[in-house]
């Protein structure tokens, strides 16, 4: 056992939380009041070459490991990055591009993974319904073969980017009879007839990623934009779950490193009774458990990236872990935070409230901590 | 980075697997709740010999050899989980006792204590802490003056893990200034002990206060003076490990007892272990030891490397495992319910054993506050 990063690593997050911190986070605050993405912080996450980073050059990337994407995920968060631009990070670069990838034809990486690896197109997956979460086996989306096409109706709930994509990566029932075995994976262009963005939804946190439902109405997609098998849907989804408990966990770890910093400053400022309330024990104590939980979770995180860097197939369970663990035990020490601030915690202008709204997500996207905990008892 | 044990790891781990046999296992249950002094001198010098053999007792003895901590955690926490009280009582002696004596002794005089102690044939004890003396504001008032060619020491020591059943003792005090430790022995002159103390938990463990009035000893049964605290915040450091460890074994002893209980336990026709609210208590008492164990084990790394953040990172690691133990132990004990309750059962037994860690070593309070101390000097 070794928890030993390179130098290369260490020395690419570092490049990260500099850039982040210079380009990015000036601008958080403005577009977490307005709930808009900040487009120019969208276009330098392209230009620096976050959001391809583990695609191969020849594809617009920089061929990096898993390990490395955590690290630079857990450097934006940790430069104050707001949860709603590395979710929606999270979201086109590893649930939409990365399937494509993993998946698609020749052709279909050459015609999307460049664009979305350089920010030019925005990219989304659809997999939840109003009916269909956790529960993915009862997906009512439908697909039919018609001819050389494929004809798309149904709709899709909480989907990030979806409302400024330009491609969609969309879970259907191909053979709704046939349960995990009937669902397939299909890429849906903006602009396609039929495919529209019904309602944008307005969000306690992670505000500046647009989450829209997006409607089929007898959406017609060439034969070819079928993606992978059919009757994969089900496994392509479950592929992205090792992205899902790595590299879009990981911006919560960097949170928590962006909340020390920012409670350690303020205590040692802002004096009461005579002296900075840096010395008081109640206060130490709140800051050492944000502390606690960060070292806690660090390891769980890399575990499942280290793991994929490896070749090794997902363990269920230690994702299932990771994902509870950060979900759950998350929440204490974002309230710690507001906490050691006060009233200025509270204020929209110290920050520390965005990342404890940002942080409420972590036990409900991607699968809820009462789905991980049936999956570890399971599992265990 | 590597998330795996070696294959040297994983060959230790069995050979301290194989030691412990079904009729080994009864009988250190025994020990637990009815053991004697004399009983537990028998079966820990028994352990301890059988332990050597199998090479428990060499790795990562002494500062000098800390970068085994992380492998050593391997072997030690097969043994934590077999026996809470067996295993403080040999960490005591290896880790402790004789990391002192070869860490910070001369070989030439302490050798032959240090080798008895690695063949498994000594049992060791250290004495660091003091009953409150009123108007005393150092750390320690155990003094040793100059005389006869050697040196008198007197003192009082409380919670002497191993004391009544101990070869040797080392007494840490001071001469004027400067931090020394002494290596007594039972029937020294002027050394006196209390009864065993009883205590809440790990009740196969013998502990006891000590009086020393005017012991004489000679030189070369004297470690230091020393010119720093080094030997003293070794013997903290390396007692915050054990108990990192004892926690972990403690909570895989909850989490196999209230599974099996839990498996063949039925109420309303079916197993509780169907039960969501008990699968959920599962669920979480699991993701509470892979959480502990990936923190301690990276925290032995940090120390194994000398890493400037070790020593935080460990007192992370120390109040982070033994809140979950307290935590994991008292859901096992509501999963079992009555059955659990009684005096006896494993789980009764990991309840009572959990208290320890979080008192025991560095408190979880002062550990918070040298977590809060290192975070707020870096924003100073």
């Amino acid at each position: 056992m070794d928890f030993a990063l390179t130098e290369e690593q260490l020395m690419f997050k570092e490049q990260v939380l500099k850039f982040a911190r210079k380009e990015i986070a000036p601008r958080v605050q403005e577009y977490e009041l307005k709930g808009e993405l900040d487009w120019e912080s969208w276009r330098k996450l392209g230009e620096f070459g976050i959001l391809g980073l583990h695609f191969p050059e020849e594809l617009g990337g920089s061929g990096a490991d898993v390990v490395t994407s955590v690290l630079a995920a857990e450097a934006l968060g940790e430069a104050g990055v707001d949860g709603g631009l590395t979710l929606s990070y999270g979201a086109h670069t590893y649930l939409c591009a990365d399937t494509i990838f993993s998946h698609g034809t020749e052709e279909q990486k050459r015609t999307y993974i460049p664009k979305l690896a350089s920010g030019e197109w925005v990219g989304c997956m659809g997999l939840t319904e109003p009916g269909a979460g956790s529960d993915v086996a009862s997906l009512r989306t439908k697909v039919e073969k018609k001819g050389d096409t494929w004809v798309l109706n149904g709709s899709k709930m909480f989907i990030t980017n979806g409302a400024i994509a330009d491609v969609a990566v969309i879970y259907a029932k191909t053979d709704p009879s046939a349960g995990h075995a009937g669902m397939s994976a299909f890429i849906v262009e903006k602009g396609t007839p039929g495919f529209s963005v019904s309602r944008s939804l307005k969000k306690m946190g992670v505000r500046t990623s647009p989450t829209s439902e997006l409607i089929f109405d007898e959406c017609v997609i060439p034969e070819t934009n079928l993606l992978g098998q059919e009757g994969n849907g089900f496994l392509m989804a479950m592929r992205t779950v090792e992205w899902d408990r790595s590299t879009l966990l990981a911006p919560f770890l960097g949170a928590m490193s962006y909340l020390i910093q920012k409670c350690s400053k303020y205590a040692l400022e802002r004096v009461q009774f005579g002296k900075p309330i840096a010395h008081f024990q109640a206060v130490k104590h709140r800051l050492a458990d944000i502390k606690i939980f960060l070292e806690a979770a660090r390891s769980l995180v890399y575990r499942i990236a280290w793991c994929k860097d490896q070749g090794k197939p997902l363990n269920h369970l230690e994702a299932a872990v990771a994902k509870l663990f950060i979900g759950d035990w998350s929440l204490g020490p974002t309230n710690d935070a507001m906490l050691i601030m006060g009233g200025y915690g509270y204020c929209h202008e110290y920050d520390v409230e965005r990342v404890f709204r940002d942080s409420r997500l972590a036990p409900i996207g991607g699968g809820t901590s009462d789905i991980q905990k049936i999956l570890i008892s399971r599992l265990m | 980075m590597n998330f795996e044990w070696t294959d040297r790891d994983r060959e230790l781990k069995a050979q301290v697997k194989r030691i412990f046999d079904e009729r080994a296992r009864k009988e250190l249950d025994v020990l637990e709740d009815e053991g004697t002094e004399a009983t537990i001198k028998a079966v820990t010098r028994r352990y301890l010999t059988l332990l050597a053999e199998a090479g428990y007792l060499t790795p990562g003895v002494g500062p000098q050899r800390r970068e085994e901590t992380l492998g050593l955690m391997a072997i030690q926490e097969e043994l934590a989980q077999i026996s809470g009280s067996l295993f403080l009582s040999v960490e005591v002696t290896a880790r402790m006792f004789a990391g002192i004596v070869k860490g910070f002794g001369d070989p030439s005089r302490t050798g032959e204590v240090t080798e008895r102690v690695q063949r498994g044939q000594a049992i060791g004890a250290v004495a660091v802490s003091e009953p409150s003396r009123p108007g005393f504001s150092g750390s320690m008032y155990t003094r040793a003056r100059s005389d006869k060619g050697g040196y008198v020491v007197s003192g009082d020591k409380d919670f002497v893990t191993n004391g009544p059943i101990a070869d040797y003792l080392a007494v840490f005090g001071r001469i004027e200034d400067k931090l020394a430790v002494f290596l007594v022995e039972p029937g020294d002159d002027g050394l006196s002990m209390s009864p065993r103390l009883k205590t809440l938990g790990y009740n196969g463990l013998a502990v006891c206060s000590l009086k020393l009035n005017e012991v004489l000893l000679p030189s070369d049964r004297v470690l230091g003076p020393f010119e720093n605290d080094a030997a003293l915040d070794f013997v903290r450091l390396t007692e915050n490990f054990i108990l990192c460890v004892a926690s972990l074994g403690l909570m895989h002893r909850s989490i196999f007892s209230a599974k099996a209980h839990a498996a063949r336990h039925e109420r309303e026709g079916k197993s509780v272990i169907a039960h969501q609210e008990v699968r959920f208590k599962l669920a979480e008492m699991l993701t509470l030891l892979q959480s502990s164990q990936l923190l301690t084990y990276r925290a032995g790394w940090l120390y194994g490397n000398s890493d400037r953040e070790a020593a935080t990172v460990v007192h992370c690691a120390k109040v982070f495992t033994a809140e979950a133990a307290e935590r994991v132990s008292g859901l096992a004990l509501q999963i079992m319910a009555g059955q659990g309750y009684l005096w006896g059962n494993a789980v009764e037994r990991c309840y009572r054993e959990a208290k320890y860690a979080a008192l025991a070593g560095t408190t979880s309070e002062r550990a918070r506050m040298s977590i809060a101390d290192d975070l707020l000097a870096r924003y100073r």
